[in-house]
């Protein structure tokens, strides 16, 4: 299945509890129990391996291993968690952090594609995005464009513009400077205009 | 034909287009988050035993029932016995596997 949809179409709803459910439920994770740790598993998992999944597309490989590290990341804090907010929004906070660390491990990688050079500062016409109107071929392109996007690219994009990060948080996150962020977002959108482009007449 | 910035084209794209679908989390991998819990748990010290887990409601399966009416210590009824049972094994290798035990949480697993 295609792993990119219209928030409003395909997101699937989440499971609703109650403050007091979610109390309920940590309090018997953390004494141990292990119908609760289940029931823990079973109502979390869809909603953290969907968003991982999308996260980390076209590479699936990584995925068990990155939802297995939020849930035991879960596991280590629950008794952080404070019934604030929603249990559910919680866990997918700690799964944002492990997908965020994911980004920072691999944005901190020396580029395998690099034009230093060039400028990729020019800006893109309207003419180049007519599909914009049309939202279900801009979902198809965009998923098309971003699963062939070198890896650090597609990460550096989804980054800024999915999880709204600013060049300067990414730049801090990974230890890079702020301008060396910028050189990289302003290649990785050039290169999907480019591919985006290309998309049209294949 | 008017300019259209970078940036304005990404933000309006992330705004259009969520990273997101329906696909449900195999029942493989829940398997396999479920018995990395529990052992995570396990290493820190007794689960809770399933004397207890059955009083507070919680389905047992029939192995688990076996334990729990064993003529043992609270302590045998606390260790991770999911560990030494074949639908563990079962099930964090296969995604449908024959296993239709009631109380079982790989079974639910398969279920859902």
């Amino acid at each position: 299945m295609n792993p990119i949809g219209q928030q409003a179409q395909r997101d699937p709803q989440p499971i609703t509890t109650t403050g007091h459910e979610d109390s309920a439920l940590v309090s018997a994770v953390l004494r141990k129990d292990r119908k609760a740790t289940a029931e823990f598993v079973a109502r979390y998992a869809d909603d953290v391996y969907r968003y991982v999944r999308c996260r980390l597309a076209p590479r699936n490989e990584e995925v068990d291993d990155l939802v297995q590290d939020i849930f035991l990341a879960a596991w280590e804090s629950l008794r952080q968690f404070r019934g604030n907010g929603s249990l559910r929004a919680w866990v997918m906070g700690i799964a944002r952090h492990k997908v965020e660390d994911h980004y920072r491990g691999r944005l901190r990688e020396p580029e395998s594609i690099a034009d230093e050079d060039q400028d990729f500062t020019a800006p893109a016409s309207s003419a180049d995005f007519p599909q914009l109107l049309e939202t279900e071929q801009l979902r198809k392109n965009t998923w098309r464009v971003m699963t062939r996007l070198p890896e650090q690219y597609r990460l550096a994009l989804i980054w800024r513009y999915w999880e709204r990060a600013s060049a300067r948080e990414i730049a801090l996150k990974t230890g890079k400077t702020e301008k060396a962020i910028e050189r990289l977002l302003a290649r990785a959108r050039a290169e999907f205009r480019k591919r985006w482009k290309d998309a049209q007449f294949s | 034909m008017p300019s259209f910035p970078d940036e304005e084209f990404f933000l309006q794209i992330a705004d259009q287009v969520e990273l997101s679908d329906s696909t449900l989390a195999p029942a493989r991998l829940k398997a396999k988050l479920y018995s990395a819990l529990v052992e995570r748990q396990r290493e820190t010290g007794p689960l809770m035993s399933l004397t207890e887990c059955h009083d507070r409601g919680g389905r047992l399966c029939v192995f688990e029932h076996l334990v729990r009416i064993a003529p043992v210590g609270e302590m045998m009824k606390s260790l991770n016995i999911c560990r030494v049972c074949h639908a563990r094994v079962l099930a964090e290798n296969m995604e449908n596997p024959p296993m239709y035990w009631n109380g079982c949480p790989y079974v639910e697993f398969k279920k859902s």
